[in-house]
């Protein structure tokens, strides 16, 4: 690992996926091939055609070392065994050849954020590798505690953890005075939640 | 022993003294103390005119200022990671545009990176937008370069090429040649490329500087 | 590479969860910029400042009912997670002192400090004994006077008397020089012009000269003397 910023992957032969353009160097031998759709088959492919996630995927292929990073954005690995993560399809760097990807409906969050109405789903066994502008901080949800998230601020989650979006408790006291914090995501249950210490443009977060 | 003091990830402390000249990117001083001119300069370095003029052949443009007389300065310049590279006689090729400040002991010249194919590797470089103006800095004193989101060494060495993609390329140190590759078939690359249509290829004996980011300067 | 997990307990009280986000054991009202919150556990609310029964924190702590409209205030009780852009993020404490600082650069405050609009455009300036918080671009690198600092780089400074212009007279007076101004030859070195401070106290500057988007201070009234408040004053 050379630092947060930048992934170094050692491929025996093996295959990884990594979002479109994100290599800046190899050693060795490695082919590099687009990939439509998140590897659920055909009707993976539809469903992203059908829900507008943007995920450009490349398949890595070869022997040697293989260095990924994305705008200088920071780099964290989430170890799966057979779970389920949650992401924002911008925040997903590369996933280990094993896992499984797809996309789910998150309904009213996606919404506020206009960036699209579905998540990226990873499952099975293996290392995720997320992005966030910003080290990524973990928060434990518990039932005794719940938690508030900044729609633009949220990166990812994993757990049994149901989702709603609330309006700040006095939201707006009078019109054209806004609280700046219209809107957040509650999440209840148990699980973790992953932030970022920044905020992507939002159209909720900046009302 | 560095000229260049490390502030902070993205800041260093050089000291001028009367005839030691440094040479920084314009408008990356952040503050100084003592008397301290900044002129803009139009040749940079030891190469002269005739090495001005070549640059401004090869449209390269990297404007520097001459920075003299006795105090600290600090650079920095936006928001970007500054690396210190220090040289004891070899020769470090750096991307013109990430150059922040270097010792006015160096010699400064210019080449255009992927050139080395010969005409056809120039007409590819530009057309494609994927060749890189370089600047090169040799012989004793420290050099400052720019990386957004910091900089990783890779060695390299005979047998051992590593290949960098180029928007991520920063500066490589000792004797290495380059080339422009494509890691793709023709097929692959109408339409439908993988984002990595084209590395840069560095083989011999040195060490190669490559940036978190694809984010060129 | 691995992310550190916090619960409701274990986030830092008043303290960097890392270099770009902060945790606020809020116990009462703090005052943020608007859109800094990222995250909170506990029962917290935001208000738009002005109105209604905050009114009366306007007069107390704000002094400045123009740009009072940027400012959010959380009450309640429970821990509060800031950050800016992944700006590199910092607390400090006053103590019956007075820092200066770049509006754009204030994130959040203790409602025991009086932040007022400073005399210097585009600058506030916070007062009395509590701890605020503010971002930079690049970690904020402390330096005594007498220093000379890029008008961009400068993020604020505290108990420093008269900060100035400074000039590069020698720079824009030379024969060079003037030729240079007059025909653009040679173009500019871009430093031909720097704040300078004196005397004691600290200056404060972030390691680069590209500025976080600056937060309007509100307009000072349009009167004869006040810097940038007349048309008719300036040039």
């Amino acid at each position: 690992m050379q630092g947060a910023k930048v992934l170094a992957v050692d491929l025996t032969g093996d295959a990884v996926r990594a979002k479109n353009g994100s290599m800046v160097a190899y050693e060795g031998t490695m082919t590099f091939k687009k990939l439509t759709g998140g590897g659920n088959g055909l009707r993976g492919v539809v469903t992203r055609r059908l829900t507008g996630e943007q995920m450009a995927v490349m398949e890595v292929t070869g022997t040697g070392t293989c260095y990924f990073a994305d705008e200088a954005r920071d780099i964290s690995l989430v170890p799966l065994h057979g779970d389920t993560l949650h992401v924002e399809a911008s925040n997903l760097l590369c996933t280990e050849a094993g896992l499984r990807t797809g996309t789910t409906f998150t309904g009213l969050r996606g919404a506020s954020q206009g960036n699209g109405l579905f998540t990226t789903t990873v499952e099975g066994s293996g290392t995720v590798a997320i992005l966030s502008t910003g080290p990524a901080i973990g928060l434990r949800v518990t039932p005794q505690t719940p938690l508030q998230v900044d729609p633009g601020a949220y990166v990812a989650h994993s757990g049994r953890l149901t989702q709603q979006l609330q309006t700040g408790v006095t939201f707006r006291t009078v019109i054209g005075e806004g609280s700046g914090e219209a809107f957040q995501i509650r999440f209840e249950g148990e699980g973790l939640v992953y932030v970022q210490p920044s905020e992507r443009d939002t159209v909720g977060g900046r009302l | 022993m560095s000229g260049f003091r490390p502030v902070n990830g993205k800041m260093i402390e050089a000291t001028v003294n009367p005839g030691q000249v440094l040479y920084s990117q314009r408008g990356a001083m952040i503050a100084y103390r003592g008397e301290v001119s900044f002129t803009p300069s139009l040749t940079g370095g030891q190469g002269g005119v005739m090495s001005a003029i070549g640059r401004r052949v090869r449209g390269e443009a990297a404007p520097l200022m001459t920075v003299e007389g006795r105090g600290t300065v600090m650079f920095g310049h936006g928001g970007h990671e500054v690396h210190v590279v220090d040289l004891a006689g070899e020769l470090l090729h750096v991307e013109s545009d990430r150059l922040l400040a270097f010792e006015g002991s160096l010699r400064q010249g210019t080449v255009f990176l992927g050139s080395q194919g010969g005409v056809m590797g120039l007409v590819r470089g530009q057309a494609t937008g994927q060749g890189l103006f370089t600047t090169t800095l040799e012989g004793r004193g420290a050099v400052a370069v720019l990386a957004h989101g910091g900089v990783f060494e890779l060695p390299v060495t005979p047998g051992r090429p590593v290949n960098v993609d180029p928007q991520a390329y920063v500066c490589h140190r000792g004797q290495l040649t380059n080339r422009l590759t494509t890691a793709l078939s023709w097929r692959d690359m109408v339409g439908r490329g993988s984002g990595e249509a084209f590395q840069l290829e560095l083989s011999g004996q040195g060490t190669v500087f490559v940036q978190a980011s694809e984010e060129k300067l | 590479m691995t992310i550190t997990v916090f619960d409701a307990h274990t986030l830092p009280a008043d303290d960097n969860v890392n270099p770009y986000a902060f945790s606020v054991d809020l116990q009462g009202q703090w005052f943020l910029q608007k859109g800094k919150m990222i995250a909170y556990y506990g029962q917290i609310s935001f208000d738009g400042i002005g109105h209604g029964p905050l009114d009366g924190l306007v007069a107390s702590s704000f002094h400045s009912p123009l740009h009072a409209s940027d400012w959010v205030v959380a009450s309640g009780k429970g821990r509060l997670l800031l950050a800016d852009r992944a700006f590199d993020v910092n607390s400090y404490d006053l103590d019956d002192g007075n820092l200066t600082i770049r509006s754009g650069n204030l994130l959040a405050f203790d409602p025991r400090l009086s932040l007022k609009q400073s005399i210097i455009p585009g600058f506030v300036t916070l007062i009395g004994t509590g701890k605020f918080v503010a971002a930079s671009n690049g970690q904020v690198h402390f330096v005594e006077p007498p220093v000379r600092v890029d008008p961009q780089a400068l993020v604020g400074w505290a108990d420093c008397p008269s900060p100035c212009h400074h000039y590069d007279h020698q720079y824009l007076r030379g024969f060079l020089g003037g030729v240079r101004h007059l025909t653009g030859i040679g173009g500019a070195s871009g430093e031909e012009h720097q704040f300078e401070f004196t005397g004691s106290g600290t200056v404060l500057i972030q390691s680069t000269e590209k500025l976080i988007a600056e937060q309007a201070t509100g307009a000072v009234p349009d009167e004869q003397g006040v810097p940038g408040g007349s048309p008719r004053w300036s040039r």
